[in-house]
């Protein structure tokens, strides 16, 4: 595969990243600091505060910017409090990041 | 006779009813604003708070970094409040906690042990710690036009020595007089006599905050009167503890940089980085001894001086009982005691500019000025001294003669927070903010929508259909046309699509983008957030417009995402002074294009990086890493442009001059140096290669674009739309071995480019 090659003058820095640290994205959910955010958040859209619930998702999407149950909540949220486009637009873009059937679905279900 | 005491009557009455006008003007003037004056709070700019989590991407010194702005001071045992203990990866932080607007973050004892460049672990005395925020860095304020900070102190913070203390110096009998006082009158008379000019004010506290709040500094006897009449005025009106409280916001303690430091609250922190009611004697007396010359006694720039003073004051406070000779003689040890802290404070004035505009959409600036709110932005001030540091390096070896000019916008581009910013070479100078103002052509930074046009229309167009690079003309009506040409001044053999856009060939671009109308072009330039500047002209298919590098950040930023377009935001939320939570600054996605062909554009944008114009990226970062980004060059070397992503940060970096001369750069020798050069140091996170649905790998004949093997001549394997594929096949078979066939190749295809997810 020539996109695999080595362009010609490439020259790898001295503080160069050792091919075998793990990256977050080959190490999926590297940390889950955030979830009790995401339970906080539930308890919020339970509620009706959904304000304070987007600030709780978004705080942990900073977190984990790659986590697929973040989207989901969020999904949720926009859902909750009646925002279908918003919903639909983020269920979307969370499939990007969604692994196993049943949370690819689930954020399926927000797409249609 | 009769008419001259006739005359002399109206004289008096005349100057009986201008005095009694004038007393009830002024009487208006200090009960219309003296409330108001008392309230004015500039708004507070905040960046955003770090987040400590175990397995944080941090690296120890960065942790450092953030400490040392926020003013942490370095001991050996972190026991107070804004202490840190470091040995190598193992910080002791004794955090000062915040009042965030979700939620209180408490001030408390962590022990943080990094791994590398990650955190390993954090405790407290109670046990294991989740996740934390410092506390925010803040960054500046949005102050009213005389420029004045302010935090404001109730008489009840103030610590009572302190109140005292100010008595004992500046105005003994406070408690017992209208505003005025003979006593001290008649001194300053005396003192102004023996000398034979105005040395001295005699003012009392009232006065003083009487000439502070509505007069100037001349040193008339008009003014004086005013002053005199006002002061009992004020009297008049309020009580002794108002008149105290607001004295002690008043009153002028020096100057940081533009800003003048009026106030006790704000001088504690500015001098000493600590709040009022946690000031020691030496402090207070220190501030007290200031306000008789706030320069003359400045205790950064004359501490032999100020010391004297304070000690001076010190003996006062003893003498008059406000504290014990045994205090005094503690207090007169001590040291200054001044506040080491670095100067963060409007350190960053493109980025503070980029939230008074956003600010300015929602708020007037009254309110900004006025009413103490708290702003908390996105800003990273991590990020900012990389790309600071990045620029110099890069700009210095570039331009050792300092001609050109540099701008970069950062973004996270999953959730559109602009987290740094540089308007200029020297991004601590305010001034022109080329970042949001440059108008400059894109050159071939515009290409990718023209690109994008044609991968939505897969049963026309996949990476691998072929495109002529042949030289065209086209009519511009009347004896006019067009003839562009490539960067080489060579025509190509035929191209694939992808190649064209990774070699950036203008002739195969120019013709696509003909081939594609014209107005497809601009509508998906719209959709991915570029709305104004675009000619409708065919020059726009090689970067004609006027564009910012803001601009151009809003259309990478919806190509990164995915095709998700996403307002570009600075502020997360404001915050009133009571701590209600105002407003908040949502995220947002829209979808604008289509997943499928974003998907095959950004396969496009790694191949400039791996074989076209920006492989110059790699002699920055290591091979492995990968990313997707485009070189633009404009019309002799006026602007070089580089706009990418990796799997975390977008960057669009722009360098010209302001005089819209030639660089004598392209974007490859220009803007892609300080862009590789800010991401090596600053992203922690490759570009994953996440396939959507709806997307089948190929081998393809690199040469022609026809279905061919594994192991065939010239085969690479390319992302397709399912139904877009090549209809024509190479005569060569495909090996049969490996993984490399049949349903495993989709799997394989991701691993190879480290992703999958």
């Amino acid at each position: 595969m020539s996109v695999e090659k080595a362009p010609q003058h490439a020259v790898v820095t001295p503080d160069a990243r050792v091919p075998d640290v793990p990256f977050r994205s080959a190490t999926p959910s590297a940390s889950t600091a955030w979830k009790p955010l995401l339970a906080k958040a539930d308890q919020a859209t339970n509620r009706g505060d959904y304000e304070q619930a987007m600030a709780l998702l978004e705080r942990a999407q900073r977190i984990d910017p790659d986590s697929a149950e973040v989207y989901l909540g969020m999904a949720k949220t926009h859902s909750a409090k009646g925002d279908d486009m918003q919903a639909r637009a983020t269920a979307e873009r969370g499939r990007f990041y969604c692994s196993g059937k049943i949370q690819c679905d689930a954020l399926r279900g927000y797409t249609r | 006779m009769l008419r001259t005491s006739h005359l002399l009557l109206k004289l008096v009455l005349v100057s009986f009813v201008v005095g009694g006008l004038f007393v009830i003007y002024l009487d208006a003037r200090i009960t219309a604003t003296f409330n108001d004056k008392m309230w004015d709070l500039p708004a507070k700019v905040y960046a955003r708070p770090l987040e400590l989590f175990a397995g944080a991407p941090l690296s120890p010194d960065d942790l450092s970094y953030e400490l040392d702005v926020l003013g942490y001071r370095s001991v050996t045992s972190a026991r107070n409040r804004g202490e840190v203990s470091r040995f190598r990866n193992r910080f002791e932080i004794y955090t000062r906690g915040f009042d965030f607007p979700d939620e209180r973050e408490p001030g408390r004892r962590v022990l943080i042990e990094f791994s590398g460049d990650r955190v390993k672990s954090m405790s407290a005395s109670g046990g294991g710690i989740d996740l934390m925020r410092l506390e925010p860095v803040r960054i500046g304020g949005i102050y009213p036009q005389h420029g004045e900070d302010r935090v404001l102190a109730r008489l009840d913070d103030v610590p009572l020595s302190l109140r005292q203390g100010l008595m004992v110096v500046e105005d003994r009998d406070f408690n017992r007089h209208w505003g005025f006082s003979i006593v001290g009158i008649s001194r300053a008379a005396l003192s102004n006599v023996r000398s034979g000019q105005v040395v001295a004010g005699g003012s009392t506290i009232t006065q003083q905050l009487v000439k502070n709040y509505y007069l100037t500094s001349e040193r008339t006897i008009v003014r004086k009167l005013t002053e005199l009449v006002m002061a009992v005025l004020l009297e008049l009106h309020y009580d002794k503890d108002q008149i105290l409280e607001s004295y002690i916001n008043e009153v002028y303690l020096g100057q940081e940089g533009r800003h003048s430091v009026h106030g006790f609250a704000l001088a504690s922190q500015h001098y000493f980085d600590k709040p009022l009611e946690r000031l020691g004697l030496h402090e207070q007396a220190l501030m007290i001894g200031m306000i008789k010359g706030p320069s003359l006694y400045n205790p950064q720039r004359n501490p032999k001086r100020a010391l004297e003073r304070r000690n001076l004051v010190l003996d006062l406070m003893a003498a008059q009982g406000v504290i014990s000779p045994e205090q005094a003689t503690v207090a007169r040890a001590m040291p200054l005691g001044l506040n080491k802290k670095r100067r963060i404070q409007d350190s960053f004035p493109a980025f503070l500019d980029l939230v008074r505009r956003q600010l300015r959409r929602d708020y007037r600036d009254e309110d900004l000025t006025t009413q103490g709110l708290s702003i908390f932005t996105s800003f990273d001030p991590l990020l900012q001294r990389k790309l600071e540091s990045s620029t110099t390096i890069v700009m210095d070896q570039l331009d050792p003669r300092d001609e050109l000019q540099s701008a970069t916008v950062v973004t996270r581009f999953d959730t559109g927070e602009v987290v740094a910013l540089s308007g200029g070479r020297k991004p601590r100078f305010a001034g022109f903010n080329r970042a949001l103002d440059v108008r400059r052509p894109a050159g071939s930074l515009l290409k990718p929508a023209t690109y994008l046009v044609a991968l939505e229309r897969p049963s026309e167009y996949s990476l691998a259909t072929r495109l002529s690079d042949a030289p065209l003309t086209v009519k511009l009506g009347g004896a006019k046309s067009w003839q562009p040409k490539n960067f080489d001044l060579q025509s190509h053999e035929d191209v694939l699509l992808y190649q064209a856009l990774a070699k950036s060939y203008n002739l195969a671009s120019a013709r696509l983008g003909m081939e594609l109308g014209l107005d497809s072009v601009i509508d998906m330039l719209a959709r991915l957030g570029v709305e104004q500047g675009v000619p409708r002209v065919p020059a726009l298919l090689l970067g004609a417009g006027e564009y910012s590098p803001m601009d151009m950040a809003a259309m990478y930023q919806s190509i990164a995402a995915g095709g998700f377009r996403m307002p570009l935001r600075s502020i997360r939320n404001i915050v009133d002074a009571n701590g209600t939570s105002l407003k908040r600054y949502p995220l947002e996605y829209d979808r604008t294009a289509s997943i499928q062909s974003v998907h095959l554009l950004h396969y496009a944008l790694r191949a400039v990086v791996r074989e076209g114009t920006g492989r110059g990226v790699y002699r920055y970062l290591p091979e492995n890493f990968a990313v997707a980004g485009k070189t633009g060059t404009t019309n002799d070397g006026r602007d070089s442009w580089f706009a990418g992503f990796s799997g975390d940060l977008l960057a669009v970096s722009w360098i010209g001059r302001d005089d819209n001369g030639s660089t004598k750069l392209t974007g490859a020798s220009g803007a892609l140096k300080v862009w590789a050069h800010f991401m090596d140091s600053a992203s922690k996170q490759p570009l994953a290669y996440r396939m959507p649905d709806g997307i089948q790998p190929q081998w393809i004949d690199n040469r022609n674009g026809y279905l061919t093997g594994d192991g065939c001549p010239n085969s690479h394997m390319l992302p397709f739309i399912i139904g877009s594929e090549p209809t024509q096949r190479t005569h060569c078979s495909p090996r049969q071995s490996g993984p490399k066939s049949g349903s495993g190749i989709k799997t394989w295809f991701e691993s190879l480019f480290g992703g999958g997810g």
